[in-house]
């Protein structure tokens, strides 16, 4: 059986992936830091990813806050952590890709063309779906498999 | 003073009651039934309440009989007009039960069991086993929103020819405001200062209500048209279709939200046939709710029609606030701009250059709030540079990064030979002016930073944008 690790910052994916995606083995991590374990104890074919993490505690998003403020919001350590939380999916892989781990990744948001074109050109193997569709999720799976 | 004391204390028990029914909070009957019925809002109040009574008590016995779509108005009426009974919690959701409205009834039987001392023992542990029979968590509350709250004083004898003046110029006035009333796209066309509210709702509309509870069960509903859903993917579905706040009170609070922030200027049900459509697709898909959870294969087609419908419409409401939020960054904006401070300022003696990325880059900002900000950041820097050392010179450039989420920054830097830092602002009006640039860069998540100039200028004040990375651009 194929496992997916799932990683996001509730259960909707996860219980959603139980549901729709029985085929495949599913085991959920909340943060960088879990899913590094999660990766390292039991590996997995694939990674799928929830973008925003909002209901993260700070601590455990990826990227600094003070350093981000300073270079894009003008020191506004507010807006910085809301930046790095709603886009915190993709620092989440830029992080596991820095542990040497290539997983092919599966997002789930609409991304305009050219910023999947970017994070492919960042993180290799990446893909997304719009919305929370099994059979869209399967096709993109099937695709990286 | 005895008087005013009167109608303060009757206004809090008004206000009371009435936050209550707001609220849902089954304590809102008691709290209606103790207004005094000798004043104007407990008598509206009362009244309210024995008409809603009736409606209620027909509607249960409609939807006991099987006469679901009659006994759905007649509720939703009724609960519109005032709080329900508490004793009506549990023939109402026995009714529901019998007609496999299963979320509704848990819903009620909740509520019932909330409810201290409304009957007697054995109902309780009855309806304890019934709604334990009814499975998971998939309560749901029945009524609609309340209709808009009473005044909370009613001014009769000496006002009555003020109140006839207010009739006749609302009949004066109705006409002209149902004449200005537009589609959603042609008032943020006429009303570029409404766009970012504009977006800021239809965004609230999509997340809130068509992603998350609609978008997300086209699986479970094309399983239930192909006669294949299961018990876990039928919890799902009810869960999260009829789950929570009704699917048309949902709808109506947005369109109640686009009106209190827009004004009347908007009127989506009438005037916005895109928005009519998609109404009547969400009615289609509350109306199915019993037909879903029975498996049935005809409401399951008619909800897999209208969740297509709803799912367009997201796509396109997505299309038009991406149209909204995007500017383009090219030479002819840089020129306007310019041309617009050369104009203001009487042309000043400063060299201008201008070095604009080929072919123009678009920027997540709308194009009121990016050409208030650039205007801004423009003329100070060629008043500043009128004002330095000789030669004066503003250069401006764009320039673009990757980051390592994905997105692409933009930066636009003007630059001059000031070398005096920027001054504070020194009248109310720059404050003013002021204010409006970071709310405007607030909005577009932009930014505004002063750096050293290089180059021969003295100064950098850099605007920061996420470019619009929109389908128009794929990288090549």
């Amino acid at each position: 059986m194929r496992r997916l690790v799932v990683i996001e910052d509730g259960d909707e994916y996860a219980e959603f992936a139980r549901v729709f995606l029985s085929e495949l083995e599913i085991e959920a991590a909340h943060s960088a830091a879990d899913a590094r374990v999660v990766l390292r104890a039991r590996g997995a074919d694939a990674l799928l990813i929830d973008l925003r993490f909002d209901r993260a505690p700070a601590a455990a998003l990826v990227g600094d806050v003070t350093a981000t403020a300073a270079r894009l919001f003008a020191g506004d350590s507010e807006r910085a952590l809301r930046y790095l939380q709603d886009e915190q999916g993709t620092l989440i892989l830029a992080d596991l890709r820095a542990a040497g781990f290539a997983h092919p990744a599966l997002f789930v948001h609409d991304f305009p063309p050219r910023r999947l074109a970017n994070l492919r050109r960042l993180y290799g193997d990446v893909d997304a779906v719009p919305a929370l569709d099994a059979a869209a999720i399967r096709a993109a799976l099937g695709r990286s498999a | 003073m005895l008087v005013l004391c009167g109608c303060a204390e009757r206004d809090r028990a008004w206000k009371r009651a009435d936050e209550l029914w707001q609220r849902r909070d089954p304590a809102a009957f008691t709290a209606w039934k103790s207004l005094n019925p000798s004043t104007n809002e407990g008598a509206r109040a009362h009244a309210a309440l024995a008409r809603a009574d009736d409606e209620y008590r027909r509607g249960i016995a409609l939807l006991s009989g099987g006469d679901d779509a009659q006994a759905r108005t007649l509720l939703a009426e009724a609960s519109r007009r005032a709080p329900i009974d508490p004793a009506l919690y549990l023939p109402l959701a026995r009714a529901c039960r019998a007609r496999g409205l299963d979320g509704r009834a848990a819903a009620m039987y909740r509520k019932y069991l909330a409810q201290k001392g409304v009957s007697g023992a054995g109902d309780v542990a009855a309806a304890r086993r019934e709604l334990g029979e009814l499975g998971d968590d998939i309560g749901a509350p029945f009524e609609p929103p309340p209709e808009a709250p009473m005044p909370a004083v009613w001014v009769w004898g000496p006002s009555l020819l003020a109140a006839a003046a207010l009739v006749a110029l609302a009949l004066v006035i109705a006409p002209w405001r149902r004449r200005r009333r537009a589609s959603l796209e042609a008032l943020a066309a006429d009303h570029p200062e409404l766009q970012p509210a504009i977006a800021f709702l239809v965004g609230c509309l999509r997340h809130e209500l068509l992603k998350h509870r609609i978008i997300a069960v086209g699986d479970a509903v094309r399983a239930v048209a192909e006669g294949k859903l299961d018990d876990k993917e039928r919890r799902f579905l009810l869960t999260r279709l009829y789950g929570g706040e009704p699917l048309a009170v949902a709808w109506a609070g947005h369109l109640g939200a686009f009106m209190r922030a827009l004004g009347p200027r908007i009127d989506l049900v009438r005037r916005d046939p895109a928005f009519a459509a998609a109404g009547r697709a969400i009615d289609a898909i509350a109306g199915a709710e019993a037909g879903l959870g029975r498996g049935d294969s005809d409401a399951a087609a008619r909800v897999l029609e209208a969740h297509g419908r709803l799912r367009a419409f997201d796509a396109a409401l997505g299309g038009f606030t991406t149209r909204l939020q995007h500017t383009v960054v090219d030479g002819a904006l840089l020129d306007a701009m310019v041309g617009d401070v050369r104009r203001e300022l009487g042309h000043a003696p400063v060299e201008i250059v201008m070095t604009a990325p080929a072919g123009g880059v678009a920027v997540e900002c709308y194009h009121f709030d990016l050409t208030l900000v650039l205007r801004n950041v423009v003329r100070n820097a060629v008043a500043a540079a009128a004002n330095g050392p000789e030669p004066g010179r503003v250069a401006i450039d764009v320039a673009v990064a990757l980051e390592p989420t994905g997105d692409e920054i933009v930066r636009i830097r003007v630059r001059d030979t000031n070398p005096s830092p920027l001054p504070a602002p020194a009248q109310a009006l720059e404050a003013r002016g002021l204010t409006l640039v970071r709310a405007a860069l607030a909005r577009c998540d932009g930014s505004l930073s002063v750096e050293a100039g290089g180059d021969g200028f003295a100064k950098c004040v850099v605007v920061r944008l996420f470019r619009a990375l929109s389908a128009a651009e794929v990288a090549a």
